[in-house]
Parts: C-alpha cells; sequence; structure tokens
C-alpha cells in the first residue's frame, strides 16, 4: 500500500487515521449532546 | 548544526512574544477569582480545549526524540501514535474526561488533588497527591526546560544560560499573572504553530522526495542497508515493523505501552482541562479536534523522521543515523535545517518551542495552584486559626478572606515553583534528563490512577482503599526506582550508598520498568482493601438489624 509493503505497518496507519476519523465522526454526531447533566 | 537567519527567525520570535504577551494580559483581565485561576470559569471553548490538551500532551520530547527514535528504527512507531489517539484523546474524553468534568464540578473541586479529596472526603487525600505532585513534577519541568534551553543553544546560537532564564520568565509572566486563562490560550496557540510546522514538514518531504509512493518504496529500497547490529536484534527496514519475538520486537512493544503510559490517563495537568469544561458537549466537540491534531503532529514528525534516511542516503551515502553521529535526537532538527528552505526552518523552530512551552506552562501553572491552593491553605489553617479543622478546609469552608487569598497564594506558589524548577534545571544530572519524562509518567500512573479512577466509577469509594492505594504505589515506585531499576538507580546512587552496588537486584530486576510493579500492586491494594472493608460494613449492617 503506497509502497509500503509490511502489513504490521500499513495496518498501524490505517488504524490510526482511522482512531483519528472515529474522534471526528463522534465529535460531529454529539456536537450538541450534552449527557445526563449531574453536575 | 547550521543556525537560522537570525533575522528570519529574530522577525518571527517577535510577533510570537507579543502574541504570547498579549495572551497573558487577556488571561489577567478576564481572571477575577480563584475559579478562573485555576479553571478558567469552567467556560473554556472546545477548539482551546482541544489544543490546550494535545500541546501540552506532546512536549518537544515526543516530536524530536521519538521522529529521531523512527529515524532509527523505522515506521513501527506509528502503533505508538494509534494508541495515543485511542487512550489519550478518545478513552481519555470520554471514558474518563466526561466523568471528571461532571465529579468535579458537583463537588466544586479546583485542582486534581482538590478532586482527590473532596471524592473520598479526605484533607490526607488533597495533601498526600498534592506532595507527590510537588515532588515528582519538578524533574518533569527540568527536564523539558533543559530540552528547550538547548534547543534553543544550538538553533540560535543563544547562551544556554540565558535560554533557560528567558524560558522562565516569559512563562512566569504569563502563567503567575494570567492563570490558566493565559496557559490555555497560549496553548491554543502554540498547538496551532505545532500543526502548521509538522503539516508543512511532512508536506515538503514527500515533494522533496519525489511523492509519497516513490518516497515510500526508496524507504522499503534501503532494507539492504540497515546495520549488522540493528540487524542482529530484529531491524527489519524502516518500512516493516521488527521481527516477531526479537529483542527490538520487545523494545519497541514496552516502549509503545509504556511510552503511551497508562499513565496519560492520571496526569494532574491533563485531568484539570476537563474540568474547565462547562458541559459534556465541549469535551464531544473538542475530541473531534483533538485527534487529527495529534495525528497530523506526532504522525507528520515520525514518518518525516523514518524518511530522513532517504534524503540522507540520496545527498550522502549515509543513513541518518550516521549522519548525525549516533545522537538519533538531532536527526529531526538536522534534517530540518539541511534541507528545508530558510523561511520553513524559523517556522518548524517556533514550532519546537512552542511544544516545549505550552508543555512547561502547563507544569508550572499544576504545580503552583497544588502548592498555592492545595497546601497552602492547610497550612495556613493550622498557624493561624485553631478553631477550623481540616475538613472545614477541605469543603472550602474558611471564609471569604481565605479564599482570596487561595487566588493570591496560588499566584506566590506559581513563581515559587518556577524558581524551584531553574534550581532543579540547574542541578540535575545530565543522565537522568532522558529519563524524567518516564519517570514522572510512571509515577502519576502508579500513585493516581487506581485510586483515581475507583472515584471516578464509585458512587461512595472506600477512603482506606484509596489511602492504601496512592501509599502503596507510591512507596513501591520509588524504592524500586531508588534501589533496583538500573537506568536511574546507577545514577541516583542510593543503592550505591547503602549496599555498595548501583542494584540492589539483578538481572532480569533491574531492567523490570517501576511502573510495571508499581502500578498493578497499586490496584491490587486498591482492590483487595475495598473488598475488606465492604465486607466489613456489610457485616456492621447485620449486626445492627
Amino acid at each position: 500500500l503506497l509502497g509500503i509493503e509490511d502489513p504490521y505497518i500499513w495496518t498501524g496507519y490505517l488504524m490510526a487515521i482511522g482512531c483519528a476519523v472515529v474522534c471526528v465522526i463522534y465529535g460531529l454526531l454529539k456536537w450538541n449532546e450534552d449527557g445526563d447533566e449531574d453536575g | 548544526m547550521r543556525m537560522v537567519d537570525t533575522l528570519t527567525f529574530g522577525a518571527i520570535a517577535m510577533v510570537f512574544i507579543a502574541a504570547t504577551i498579549y495572551l497573558g494580559w487577556f488571561g489577567y483581565t478576564r481572571t477575577k477569582k480563584a475559579e478562573d485561576y485555576l479553571l478558567a470559569g469552567r467556560k473554556v471553548h472546545p477548539i482551546i480545549l482541544a489544543l490546550s490538551y494535545g500541546a501540552t500532551f506532546l512536549s518537544t520530547a515526543a516530536i524530536v526524540g521519538f521522529g529521531g527514535v523512527s529515524g532509527q528504527l523505522g515506521m513501527g512507531t506509528i502503533w505508538l501514535i494509534m494508541l495515543n489517539i485511542l487512550l489519550g484523546i478518545l478513552i481519555a474524553f470520554i471514558v474518563f474526561g466526561k466523568r471528571t468534568r461532571r465529579l468535579g464540578k458537583r463537588l466544586k473541586a479546583l485542582t486534581f488533588p482538590d478532586l482527590l479529596g473532596k471524592a473520598y472526603d479526605s484533607p490526607f487525600m488533597q495533601a498526600a497527591s498534592s506532595l507527590v505532585i510537588l515532588i515528582g513534577m519538578p524533574l518533569y519541568t527540568a527536564a523539558v526546560l533543559i530540552g528547550g534551553s538547548r534547543f534553543i543553544e544550538a538553533s540560535l546560537g543563544v547562551d544556554y544560560d540565558m535560554a533557560l532564564l528567558g524560558f522562565a520568565l516569559i512563562v512566569t509572566v504569563y502563567v503567575a499573572f494570567g492563570g490558566i486563562i493565559a496557559v490555555m490560550y497560549n496553548d491554543a496557540l502554540q498547538g496551532a504553530i505545532m500543526l502548521i510546522g509538522m503539516v508543512i514538514l511532512l508536506a515538503l518531504t514527500y515533494s522533496l522526495l519525489g511523492g509519497i509512493e516513490v518516497a515510500h518504496a526508496d524507504l522499503t529500497a534501503l532494507t539492504s542497508q540497515v546495520p549488522g547490529g540493528l540487524a542482529a536484534i530484529g531491524h527489519q527496514g524502516w518500512t516493516f515493523f521488527p521481527e516477531f519475538g526479537s529483542s527490538l520486537w520487545f523494545t519497541f512493544f514496552t516502549t509503545i505501552i509504556l511510552g503511551v503510559g497508562v499513565g496519560v490517563l492520571a496526569q494532574p495537568q491533563l485531568v484539570v482541562r476537563f474540568m474547565t469544561a462547562d458541559s459534556d458537549k465541549v469535551l464531544n466537540r473538542a475530541i473531534a479536534v483533538g485527534g487529527p491534531f495529534v495525528l497530523l503532529v506526532t504522525g507528520g514528525a515520525y514518518t518525516v523522521g523514518a524518511l530522513t534516511n532517504v534524503y540522507f542516503y540520496n545527498e550522502y551515502g549515509m543513513l541518518s543515523q550516521d549522519y548525525v553521529g549516533g545522537n538519533i535526537d538531532s536527526i529531526i532538527p538536522t534534517y530540518v535545517n539541511e534541507a528545508m528552505p530558510e523561511l520553513f526552518v524559523a517556522v518548524f523552530i517556533l514550532a519546537l518551542l512552542a511544544a516545549a512551552l505550552s508543555t512547561l506552562s502547563s507544569l508550572m501553572h499544576t504545580m503552583g495552584t497544588t502548592a498555592g491552593y492545595d497546601l497552602w491553605r492547610y497550612m495556613r489553617t493550622m498557624a493561624k486559626d485553631s478553631r477550623l479543622n481540616f475538613k472545614d478546609v477541605l469543603h472550602g469552608n474558611e471564609g471569604a478572606s481565605a479564599h482570596a487569598a487561595s487566588y493570591k497564594a496560588s499566584q506566590y506558589g506559581t513563581v515559587v515553583m518556577i524558581v524551584a524548577s531553574v534550581i532543579v534545571a540547574y542541578y540535575m544530572p545530565g543522565s537522568i534528563v532522558a529519563r524524567a519524562t518516564a519517570m514522572f509518567m510512571g509515577l502519576c500512573a502508579s500513585a493516581f490512577l487506581p485510586a483515581f479512577a475507583y472515584a471516578l466509577f464509585n458512587e461512595r469509594p472506600s477512603l482506606k482503599a484509596a489511602k492504601a492505594s496512592i501509599v502503596i504505589g507510591t512507596v513501591v515506585w520509588f524504592l524500586w526506582t531508588a534501589l533496583v531499576h538500573i537506568k536511574e538507580s546507577s545514577v541516583l546512587g542510593i543503592s550505591e550508598f547503602f549496599f555498595d552496588k548501583p542494584a540492589l537486584l539483578g538481572q532480569p530486576w533491574e531492567v523490570v520498568d517501576p511502573l510495571m510493579l508499581a502500578l498493578p500492586l497499586s490496584a491490587i491494594t486498591l482492590f483487595v482493601v475495598a473488598h475488606a472493608t465492604r465486607a466489613e460494613a456489610l457485616e456492621g449492617i447485620a449486626v445492627a438489624e
């Protein structure tokens, strides 16, 4: 993948990027969600 | 190292320092009471929160140090980034952050020791955690201070002592006067500079090396050049993970697990950030910014670190680590100086200074408020007013004048701790600097993580269990560090003094990280004591019935 042969490396890249994408999606989906407000 | 054009850097640095001082003043004008100084009135904007958290989390060492490791050992460090985002952002914010914010708001806690103290209704917990912070944090602070000053000395030719004092002075001005508002807004500015610097570095590197795919393929083609010594311990090339089960594989594995540090979850200067948010909404939005921030800043540095081998090999027929004479910390700075355009060199130096400043200012603020807010109020009560007991202090029942005084005390505390850190930086043995970051994270995790997590996830946590856990975690960590773990014990000299040998136990114990022993023991202690006290309490109820 993109010049990298070792699956342990490109999986690492895909997962790192994936985690960052999950952060963005989570943030956007819960943009206005306040959760259970007990404080 | 070739030095950057002083005029170019001078002009950029002046604008940066002016902005820093302006944000210090901005914080000062918006700080009216202790809650503003300590928690920005719990009203921080999500983008400021995310950048501040990220910039505090990633110091210069995380960029230059691990960038250099990638230059030597290859792209396997990407897993460190993956775990940093997963644990340091996703788990930290969603699982720990939200609960911390709610608990902090409900208990009206203003600092990390204050949160522990109030969660357990125990002045002991507040005082003990304060002491651990005040003993452990100056080490880490001094290491960041030394790293930043050495970097200024090397890249700008400024005298080391001047650089150190200059750093301390800038931080004093904005932290002591502007409190956490100034710290977090400056963090955000510094984080933005780090982000821009790293993205440009990555883009220019790929363009210099002929594109993404070509650069990676060229790096793969260097596999046959792996030095024999490294190949023997499992190095299979810079685009390959070390051979499974080899000693390099173990090094990678422990560095990744320990480097991420479960410790990230219990670092007081990061935990306090969660309490500056006024709702879960702010934390949710901050996650969307924080994840990509960590990915781009560290991903940029580590990928470029590995790719420097292609550049140095094409230019000089040498690998990065050989070109810099074995000191892998200088791989990234040397590459930037050699390969990047002049203007970018100045931007990059600024980005690294920003990384050091953002970590430094947050540590200073945490130490200052710990000394001035958490500890000083108890000492004042002991000295002045015998009618008050420690529980009154814990719950802030000392009266309005004492409350106003605690704000001033936090400011004085900050100045005192900055002076203390500068002194530690002058006297700390050089060989301990590289270890100080890992030491601090290990201590935080061993002492705080079990008790902190227990308080977050239990309505009525057992105080006895938390006390036992924090004491066992701290004591075991200190004993193992001072007497067994050779990397520290040989430098500290305590084992040598008492037992005439650098480390008390031989192989394999002397290479086992203190965290690996202290954290599990601290957690087991908490579990066992919590179970026992719960059984005691249930028995009590049964007898009463």
